[in-house]
């Protein structure tokens, strides 16, 4: 546009506009700055906005995950601690029947002596089948009681899985069943170890190879659950260490978007200041002169 | 033939005229800085020959001098017509993005307290209760989530319905204006058609009425049209407001109770009396208003009202499935009002028991339903679109106000480069005319001088 004719209050409307412009893109990098982000409002950048939002959902999702993760480990590394025993206890008492086993050797009160042991481990064992993780029984599955296993040995937990989502759609077993350790309703560890005092406080070496044939059979089902237990510790464990990876990556990303890049956004103020401050001389010299300084 | 005396009346047509020119010089300065004011130029004419052309009594004369013949004002039609459309729709802009600005600061999104966090720690809540369902800590924060994830949708919702609230008082104030600005307009028509025919100066009319037309367009996105009388016809969506001296009023026809209430139907416009209907759509800041209130602020409610329902539903379906502490079946967590979801989510009971974690019945402590409940819900995604479509919106509409005003700030400076006053030509003026009217007096005392010789010192031989 050709201008062919300026007037004072043209200049000062310009000026006018244009400090308001300045002062604005001011305001704006400072904003920046003091809140440190560069998304304050959903107008901002609206696709920065909605990638911060699923970000953050995304984090918060991952910080959940990890929390689970480690909410398993207790569960699995208490369930790991009380298999270690129970194996012990298990072997201590395959031991103990291999010595009643052995014919001869052995005079009643002998006998009656390694009986009163296994009735002993047996009281132990049913208290490591009751251990608890946080209150609630390991082996009880999701029962609101705080016993697997009576004082009899009878299974009165509620059969079901415990489970903790450690990832997007998995989920995991973080209790072991019972009867999965100490063996089903009417076969339990616990029944066969009474069946096994009964035979050699009554030397009835039949039953007693019996009951060392139950042991034997329990030891490789201990075995068998400990692995188990390790390897889902050990899915765990990756996973728990995959979401905090995970909210380390996300929280980088989340900063790309919405914090402010501060050399940048520092530079940017010093450039505005400059400029506002030339704008504001110019205005101030091309407001001064009229006609009438120079008529005398 | 000039008479004698007719150099000294000449004279004298150039002492009035220059006299006027530097009145005139000097009223542009008075003015330079008021609003609407259009500089002024003296029309001069040489005073000549008679016109009529005679055969026997010929004007053998050098002509009688100068006269004004009037006032030019400096103001372009065209420019002003362009000015009024520019402005109503630089107005509208204003409005809306103003309207939207309040509306997405209310949102409060990306950030630690918006509705997106309070889903977030919702979900956060169920998967603490599915790591420990028995834990009364963790059904009591289970509710308290809830509780504050509604609150956060309420406050949300009835932010919404507050800005459409105002937005519905602000036109009610709007249209009181436009029916003021509309019968000043008209008396105004009246004095300027006046001025017409008693052939008065009606410059200051005439800029009062372009300022009054300019403000209606700014109000309504109304189009003038000159009238033959000097005044200016007003039509809003093409029904006639202002008639020279006679002004109509432009009044709400339904969408809004004198109250400031809503009535449940659009706003529509009529112009009384008469009760004309408005048919077209209105530009300008009853526009912007009409279109907020008619449109943006409940398609806004809808989208939220959506999300209220959708995560409503979704969440108290699978509460629905699950088993409380006692092991009877759940009930529905959320309560809603269909007609108002988002004003009206709650929960629905605060016995912390109650809380369905269990996918199994009998009263255990399995946390499956609740590990559910923590999973995503189609909620969020529908709150980042929503959110998504506000922010787009308002960017939308900056960037068009912001262009907008390029625009407005171009027509305004052709407008000001026309009519302005710029001091220092005025000056030059009014130096000017000065030296013309020292010269005119010194002509006068010239022929003074003349005719003091000629009649007192004829036959003098000294």
């Amino acid at each position: 546009m050709a201008i062919t004719r300026v007037t004072q209050k043209m200049m000062l409307q310009t000026s006018m506009e244009s400090l308001q412009g300045q002062l604005a893109r001011l305001a704006r990098t400072q904003e920046q700055i003091s809140t440190g982000r560069q998304l304050n409002r959903p107008s901002d950048s609206p696709t920065g906005v909605s990638v911060a939002m699923r970000l953050r959902a995304s984090l918060a999702d991952q910080d959940q995950y990890s929390r689970n993760a480690e909410d398993g480990l207790g569960w699995l590394g208490q369930i790991d601690t009380v298999l270690s025993t129970v194996t012990d206890q298990v072997r201590r008492s395959r031991d103990l029947a291999l010595q009643g086993a052995s014919t001869g050797a052995n005079s009643v009160a002998a006998r009656d002596a390694l009986a009163t042991e296994l009735e002993q481990i047996r009281e132990g064992l049913i208290a490591s089948a009751n251990a608890n993780y946080l209150g609630r029984p390991v082996f009880g599955g999701i029962t609101s009681g705080s016993l697997a296993f009576d004082s009899n040995g009878v299974y009165v937990g509620t059969p079901g899985a415990v489970n903790r989502t450690i990832g997007e759609g998995v989920t995991i077993r973080v209790d072991v069943d019972g009867a999965a350790v100490f063996g089903a309703a009417g076969s339990t560890l616990f029944q066969q170890l009474d069946d096994l005092v009964t035979a050699l406080r009554t030397t009835d070496q039949a039953g007693i190879q019996t009951g060392l044939t139950a042991l034997n059979q329990a030891l490789s089902r201990v075995t068998a659950v400990m692995a188990d237990v390790g390897t889902r510790f050990g899915r765990v464990e990756s996973a728990n260490q995959l979401a905090k990876d995970a909210t380390l990556g996300l929280t980088t990303s989340l900063a790309d978007v919405e914090a402010t890049d501060l050399p940048r956004a520092t530079v940017d103020l010093h450039m505005q200041e400059m400029a506002y401050q030339a704008a504001l001389s110019a205005t101030a010299r091309v407001t001064q002169p009229t006609l009438l300084e120079f008529l005398r | 033939m000039s008479g004698t005396f007719g150099s000294l009346n000449t004279a004298l047509t150039a002492l009035q005229y220059n006299r006027v020119a530097m009145d005139v010089a000097s009223g542009n300065v008075a003015n330079s800085t008021t609003e609407g004011y259009v500089r002024r130029r003296v029309l001069a004419e040489t005073i000549g020959a008679p016109a009529v052309p005679a055969m026997w009594s010929r004007y053998d004369g050098a002509g009688e001098g100068v006269r004004s013949v009037g006032l030019g004002r400096m103001a372009d039609a065209f420019l002003d017509m362009r000015a009024r459309r520019e402005h109503a729709s630089q107005s509208y802009l204003d409005t809306r993005r103003m309207s939207l600005e309040r509306l997405e600061g209310g949102v409060g999104e990306p950030g630690d307290t918006g509705v997106a966090a309070a889903i977030a720690n919702f979900r956060q809540s169920w998967h603490d209760l599915a790591n420990n369902p028995g834990g009364a800590a963790m059904r009591g924060q289970v509710l308290a989530r809830a509780s504050a994830l509604a609150e956060a949708v309420r406050i949300q919702a009835a932010g919404v319905e507050a800005e459409a609230g105002d937005q519905r008082n602000r036109l009610i104030a709007t249209l009181a204006e436009v029916n003021t600005v509309a019968s000043d307009l008209a008396a105004t028509n009246e004095s300027v058609a006046a001025a017409q025919l008693t052939g008065t100066d009606a410059s200051a009319l005439l800029d009062r009425r372009d300022a009054l037309a300019l403000r209606l367009s700014e109000l309504t996105g109304a189009t003038a049209t000159a009238r033959a009388d000097g005044g200016f016809d007003v039509t809003v969506g093409g029904v006639a407001l202002v008639t020279g001296n006679v002004a109509g009023s432009l009044d709400i026809a339904s969408g809004v109770t004198p109250t400031g209430g809503a009535d449940g139907s659009p706003v529509t416009f009529e112009v009384n009396p008469g009760g004309t209907a408005v048919p077209a759509v209105l530009r300008g800041e009853v526009g912007a208003l009409t279109d907020l209130l008619n449109t943006t602020l409940p398609a806004y409610g809808a989208g939220l009202d959506a999300v209220a329902k959708s995560l409503a539903d979704d969440v108290n379906a699978l509460h629905q499935s699950g088993y409380d502490l006692t092991g009877t079946a759940g009930v529905a967590l959320f309560t809603y009002d269909p007609a108002d979801p988002a004003g009206s989510l709650a929960v629905a009971f605060t016995d912390a028991n109650l809380v369905a974690a269990s996918g199994v019945p009998g009263g255990n402590l399995d946390g499956s339903v609740a590990a559910l409940l923590g999973g995503a819900l189609d909620a969020e995604q529908a709150y980042q679109q929503l959110v998504n479509g506000l922010g787009t919106e308002v960017a939308s509409s900056q960037r068009l106000a912001a262009n907008q005003q390029a625009l407005t700030a171009q027509v305004d400076g052709s407008r000001e480069q026309l009519s302005g006053v710029n001091l220092d030509e005025e000056m030059t003026l009014l130096l000017a005319h000065q030296r013309a009217y020292e010269a005119a007096a010194r002509v006068m005392s010239t022929v003074d001088t003349v005719l003091d010789t000629l009649i007192n010192r004829t036959g003098l031989v000294r």
